[in-house]
């Protein structure tokens, strides 16, 4: 189950940050958000020499918790998208559908004209989709 | 990791005995010791303690009795005193040294030997310890060579055959034993599972031993797994107690299996089973009473992984390789990292310390006695605890049951101090992260290191640590994350009674921009002391802070316990700068609507307030701050009006009334007159706001144009609107305006006529005229500047430096007409430099005037700009004050006012034949050649170039010494004349003749010098002296040469028609040769010539050849002479005169001269020469 999605600006800056838990580890979550942002860096600053392709965009596990595993997704604007979830058998290929679709429905919300980049995200839609 | 016993930790070593022969012990014990492998030694000096170190325990152990009584097999797991028993006392070889001696002496000793050896043999074979003899050779007295020989040989031989024999045996020792048990593995001859986990620990432990670490793991893997399965399935023991003795001995050897895998350089393997360890276990928590215990160990595993993985890892130089090499990506590089496994040891504490928390509240609520508790040890196998009953001498151990473990427990959990530990766990992590730059996860750690401070009551450490994560929160913009710790910076200041940060916090938690209810549905077990973010937090934050501020609230001191207020005593003054995060609690934005203004004049000026503070609230006056505090104003709420009438008399400035000064998150614009009176910069600086009798706010002041975005509300999703109500000023509008100088009124006049010539001193009068100002402390400042850039200063490489190294040259300045130039104080500034000058001018009143002169000097035809200006200051008092300044520029033209120009010409009619004219060597032909002892006639001339009159003093050739002075006479041909004046355009000549005497083959003739002066019309006097100027010309070098023959014309100045007169040659030979001259000579229409047409002639040395010819002439007029040519033999050189040295003016008749009086005049004047 997914329990935290998150849009994060090329400033590190939280765009957009949602929890799927009843549970009272919202903070704790935004932590976890926090903290893989530390693993995109190093991954997008160091790049495997034995990485796929360069312009992957799929950043893969990022780093697993106890309870929670963490995968990043890195867009060629900077913005990056962070996936909690509690699942521990998670396949890639899942988790790169979703980056897709969460990418199109970011495109989508941030076509807005009213839009100014590198503000939140408040698109009711985006909040649906 | 340190917590487990040293056998544990360490790889085994093998142990040998060795008995008898004491002596050398020492030397075995540390030869085998440093073999590699090493070999333990216990040493026995005598056969017989053999016993007693292997006999006290003689029971019939587990090991040789494969089947023992099923309650005692089924006792335990592992014995906690198994490993370290075959680690130090049941060696693997025992080694009976006997003497030779004994072997070979008499029978009481053989016999002695026997039945130690069959003692010895008892006990070992319990054990099945290998058995090895050694006979020493020490005193042969057969043959003593051969004992010396094994004397000398004794130690190596029997150290290097020992060693190696010690070794093997060990080995098989091992590798039996481990067999054996092996086998009981593979025939499932055990009665229960407990004794599988045993065999096969023991089975690893000999493999390790030997060293055999495939098989060590393998075994360990073996018995972990079967430890795993024992879980659901062991009933021995109570439950709890069941568990915690399962997760004693898979905690044991796990930490086998880890550091044989890291050990072995297998990282990957080692992260993967810790991985897998954590996976299986983290689950079983056990009994809710006793869940503390989980967490305990959980934290455990963490904790020293994270060591192992620490000293492992140093070894291994980058983590970053190895992950590149493994080709799945389960493996993130974190894990690898030790600083996240001791951040979850940290986190697993955390959970035992709020679980035993739990529980130690739920037993002290049964208020059970711990009388118990004492008297609990640990028992003889591995993860279990007993009683120890004392029943007379003896201690029986007396298992417990579940509650009365637990009970033990909670005793034992509260005598550690978690916190401490969880901080120490943290900062090694914190530490970690920070020495790899991960900043986010550290401050992850950071903040938790912190709310351990926090719980513990060290708010100094906590303040300092949350500080450090919030601003790395404030950086990024997490606004959840920065209001939890916010909220605790607040606590923390709150109980160290820190008003001032107490009330900054509170500010900034008001003003972060919580705008929807993130996560407000939680319940609080998790928040921090700020509570929820949400809008209803923030108002009520608000509202409190308002009330500290207005003096309402007080601030419960912890250690006082008095309210602390803020009150006159304790006035509260905040300071928000350009970094501040306060910025978002109070954003003062001014503007000036005009970037410059003149003094004295007045402009606008746009106050803009900006706060987001949920609540609108009321300031009571806002001060203004400027540069020029003359400016400084005061707006006061004109609601709270009342309270500033108290304290008016202090203040000295403006004060404007405004309606309302309430403040929101809509810019509150306020727009007044300033009327600056200085000039210069006046910028705002600051805007205080003043709120409450006791409370002020600093904030600087920020242009509109130049304004950084808020941190925090930037990323805000929301229009940002203009801080003025004009955009364009928004955009351009600054906190700074130039207040202009005002304007001079003095005049200042540069005046010059017509350009300047090269070598005089060109005056130029400066005039300063005061038209409405006084001038104090004035000052003048000239500067030349070169027009075309090139500098006033020729190059030095060029030219020598020399005096007028300057082009054009600052002379000087003479004062004022009639004032001289001592009469000017001592304090008046003059500096005259070359091409810089400073001059002060005297206090000028209203309408007066003052000028000066510059002397300008050109030495070289140049353009020049010359810059003057002129500061003073309008007002008495203040030399400091602003000062006025006057600028003006002048460029003036440097040209050449006379060109002077030189030729040589030789006598009339007197030709010396000059050798080097005839035949002209290829370089000399530039230079004049001069005849020697003769007169030549040197002409120079000056022409006025310039566009004005000029009064041409004097010319003269000066030498430049004595020597070519006495080497050649120079002299004017003419008296000196009266000064001649010359139109522009009009050439004067004057002629010199020159005559050199000394044999010298190069001669200097000196400079052409003119004076002359500038017609200066009427005004006569003011061209003294000092405006005559010398021009001079060198003249070039001449080369003398002494010519061997000099031909000479004489005839009448006249003739007359049909009058005869006699034309003379003469040849004057001037060497000492025969000088052989042909001559001819051709007819002329106009004359009659007697005498021969060709002729040679023979000069005698050192005299004179005169040919005279009659001639009648026949015409009247410019008549041309008869012309011949005359040819040198010895020079081969032919001359003819020129045709106007060979004509003659023919009168028809005589004439009539009746100027006579004119003509003797004449004749006097060239007998006087």
């Amino acid at each position: 189950m997914i329990v935290c999605v998150a849009v994060v600006g090329h400033q590190n800056n939280p765009l957009y940050i949602e929890s799927f838990t009843d549970a009272d580890d919202a903070l704790k979550l935004h932590h976890i958000v926090h903290c893989s942002l530390d693993v995109v860096d190093e991954q997008v600053n160091n790049p495997k020499k034995s990485g796929p392709t360069l312009n992957e965009t799929f950043l893969g596990l990022l780093y697993p918790t106890e309870n929670y595993k963490v995968y990043g997704y890195f867009t060629n604007t900077k913005v990056k998208f962070i996936l909690v979830t509690t699942d521990l058998d998670v396949r890639d290929t899942d988790v790169r559908n979703f980056f897709r679709r969460f990418h199109a429905a970011y495109v989508d919300a941030v076509s807005n004209p009213f839009h100014v980049p590198g503000k939140k995200i408040t698109s009711k839609t985006f909040e649906k989709g | 990791m340190e917590d487990y016993p040293e056998e544990m930790r360490s790889p085994p070593v093998s142990l040998v005995a060795v008995a008898g022969c004491p002596e050398l012990h020492q030397a075995i014990s540390a030869h085998l010791h440093s073999l590699q492998p090493p070999i333990n030694t216990l040493a026995l000096p005598d056969l017989s303690k053999i016993s007693l170190l292997i006999a006290p325990n003689p029971k019939d152990d587990q090991s040789s009795n494969p089947d023992p009584v099923a309650s005692s097999g089924s006792a335990g797991i592992l014995k906690r005193d198994w490993l370290l028993k075959h680690r130090t006392k049941i060696p693997a070889v025992v080694a009976a040294f006997f003497s030779s001696d004994c072997v070979s002496g008499d029978p009481a000793q053989w016999l002695q030997l026997c039945s130690d050896l069959d003692n010895l043999k008892a006990v070992i074979r319990a054990r099945n310890i290998i058995l090895v003899l050694v006979v020493v050779h020490s005193h042969s007295k057969d043959d003593i060579t051969e004992d010396r020989m094994l004397a000398l040989r004794k130690r190596a031989e029997i150290d290097s055959k020992l060693g190696s024999i010690f070794a093997e045996l060990a080995n098989t020792y091992y590798r039996d034993e481990g067999r054996r048990i092996k086998t009981r593995i593979e025939k499932k001859s055990f009665s229960s599972i407990e004794l599988h986990v045993r065999y096969c620990f023991k089975v690893a432990v000999y493999a390790e031993f030997r060293r055999d670490w495939v098989e060590a793991i393998r075994f360990y893997e073996d018995a972990y797994h079967t430890v795993r399965e024992m879980i659901g399935t062991s009933t021995r023991l109570p439950a709890i107690q069941r568990l915690v003795e399962i997760k004693t001995v898979a905690e044991q050897v796990h930490f086998k299996i880890s550091t044989l895998l890291l050990h072995g350089g297998k990282i990957v393997e080692a992260i993967t089973w810790f991985r897998q360890h954590n996976a299986s276990y983290r689950k079983l928590t056990g009994a809710p009473e006793a869940i503390f215990l989980h967490w305990e160990w959980m934290s455990r595993q963490f904790l020293v992984f994270a060591e192992l993985l620490e000293t492992s890892s140093a070894a291994i130089q980058s983590i970053s390789s190895l992950i590149a090499g493994t080709t799945e990506r389960s493996l993130t590089e974190w894990e690898f990292r030790p600083a996240n496994y001791y951040q979850l040891a940290a986190h697993y504490l955390k959970e035992k310390r709020s679980s035993l928390e739990i529980t130690v509240s739920i037993s002290e609520t049964l208020n059970e006695s711990d009388s118990s508790a004492d008297s609990v040890v640990p028992s003889v196998y591995v993860g279990q605890f007993a009683r120890l009953i004392e029943q007379g001498d003896a201690f029986l151990m007396h298992p417990l049951t579940d509650d009365e473990y637990i009970h033990y427990a909670i005793a034992e959990g509260k005598r550690f101090q978690d916190s401490f530990e969880i901080i120490a766990l943290l900062k090694r992590s914190y530490e970690s992260f920070s020495n790899l730059e991960v900043q986010r996860m550290g401050a992850l750690c950071g903040f938790q290191m912190a709310r351990e401070y926090y719980v513990v009551g060290d708010f100094t450490n906590a303040k300092q640590l949350f500080d450090g994560v919030a601003n790395l929160y404030r950086q990024e913009g997490w606004v959840t994350l920065l209001w939890e710790v916010l909220g605790y910076l607040r606590e923390c200041s709150r109980k160290q009674d820190q008003m001032k940060n107490f009330i900054e916090y509170s500010l900034e938690l008001a003003a972060l921009p919580v705008l929807s209810d993130i996560g407000v549905q939680c319940s609080r077990i998790e928040c921090g002391p700020a509570g929820p973010a949400s809008i209803e937090q923030k108002e009520l934050i608000h509202r409190e802070v308002f009330g500290f501020i207005g003096g309402e609230l007080g601030l419960t001191s912890v250690t006082t316990s008095t309210d602390l207020k803020v009150t006159g005593d304790n006035q509260l003054y905040l300071e928000i700068d350009l970094v501040s995060p306060l910025r978002v609690v109070l954003l003062a934005s001014v503007a000036f609507h005009e970037q410059i203004i003149k003094p004295g004049s007045s402009t606008s000026i746009t106050l803009s307030l900006l706060s987001h503070l949920p609540l609108t609230f009321e300031v009571d006056q806002l001060e203004v701050q400027f540069n020029q505090s003359a400016c400084n104003f005061i707006v006061v709420n004109s609601q709270r009006a009342l309270l500033d009438t108290a304290n008016d008399d202090q203040w000295s400035h403006r004060v404007e009334t405004a309606p309302s000064l309430s403040l929101s998150n809509r810019w509150l614009r306020l727009t007044y007159d300033i009327k600056p009176d200085q000039s210069g910069k006046l910028e705002c600086i600051s805007v205080i706001a003043k709120m409450g009798p006791h409370f002020t706010i600093c904030c600087r002041a920020e242009s509109p144009a130049s304004m950084g975005d808020l941190p925090l509300w930037k990323f805000e999703d929301r229009v940002d609107a203009y801080p003025t109500k004009d955009p364009a000023l928004a955009f351009t509008g600054q906190k700074a305006t130039q207040v202009e100088e005002p304007d001079p009124q003095v005049d200042l006049n540069l005046g010059a006529s017509g350009p300047a010539f090269v070598g005089e001193s060109f005056v130029i009068p400066v005039t300063v005229a005061s038209r409405g100002h006084a001038v104090h402390f004035g000052e003048l400042k000239i500067n030349l500047v070169d027009v075309r850039g090139d500098g006033l200063f020729s190059p030095r490489e060029t030219e020598p430096i020399s005096l007028d190294s300057h082009h054009v040259q600052l002379l000087g300045m003479s004062g004022p007409e009639g004032e001289d130039e001592s009469n000017q104080g001592v304090d008046k500034i003059k500096k005259i430099q070359d091409s810089f000058g400073l001059v002060s001018v005297p206090f000028l009143n209203c309408g007066e005037s003052w000028s000066c002169k510059l002397e300008i000097k050109w030495h070289r035809p140049k353009p020049v700009m010359l810059y003057v200006s002129l500061g003073y200051s309008p007002d008495s008092h203040d030399s400091t004050a602003q000062k006025v300044n006057i600028h003006k520029s002048l460029q003036i033209e440097g040209k050449t006012a006379i060109l002077i120009s030189h030729h040589f010409m030789l006598p009339f009619r007197q030709d010396p034949l000059l050798p080097s004219i005839i035949k002209p060597v290829p370089d000399s032909d530039q230079v004049a050649t001069l005849p020697l002892n003769e007169t030549s006639i040197l002409i120079v001339s000056a022409k006025n170039c310039s566009d004005v009159p000029l009064h041409l003093i004097s010319i003269s050739v000066e030498a430049e010494d004595d020597n070519i002075r006495k080497s050649c006479s120079v002299q004017n041909s003419g008296d000196h004349l009266d000064p001649a004046l010359l139109v522009p355009g009009e050439e004067f000549k004057r002629v010199f003749s020159v005559v050199p005497k000394t044999n010298v083959s190069r001669l200097n003739l000196g400079n052409a010098c003119i004076r002359w002066r500038r017609d200066s019309g009427t005004e006569e006097q003011s061209g003294l002296a000092a405006s005559l100027v010398l021009t001079k010309e060198r003249i070039p070098h001449v080369n003398l040469e002494l010519s061997p023959v000099v031909v000479s014309l004489e005839c009448p100045p006249y003739a007359i028609l049909g009058d005869p007169f006699t034309y003379y040659i003469k040849f004057h030979n001037q060497t000492q040769l025969l000088q052989e001259l042909k001559l001819s000579l051709a007819d002329a229409q106009s004359f009659v010539m007697s005498g021969s047409h060709d002729d040679t002639i023979y000069v005698l040395p050192k005299s004179e050849q005169i040919l005279g010819y009659k001639l009648v002439p026949l015409a009247s007029g410019m008549q041309q002479l008869p012309r011949f040519t005359v040819t040198s033999v010895r020079y081969s050189a032919a001359f003819q005169p020129s045709s106007g040295e060979s004509t003659l003016f023919v009168f028809p008749s005589k004439p009539h001269f009746n100027t006579v009086d004119v003509e003797g005049k004449r004749i006097e004047s060239l007998a006087a020469e």
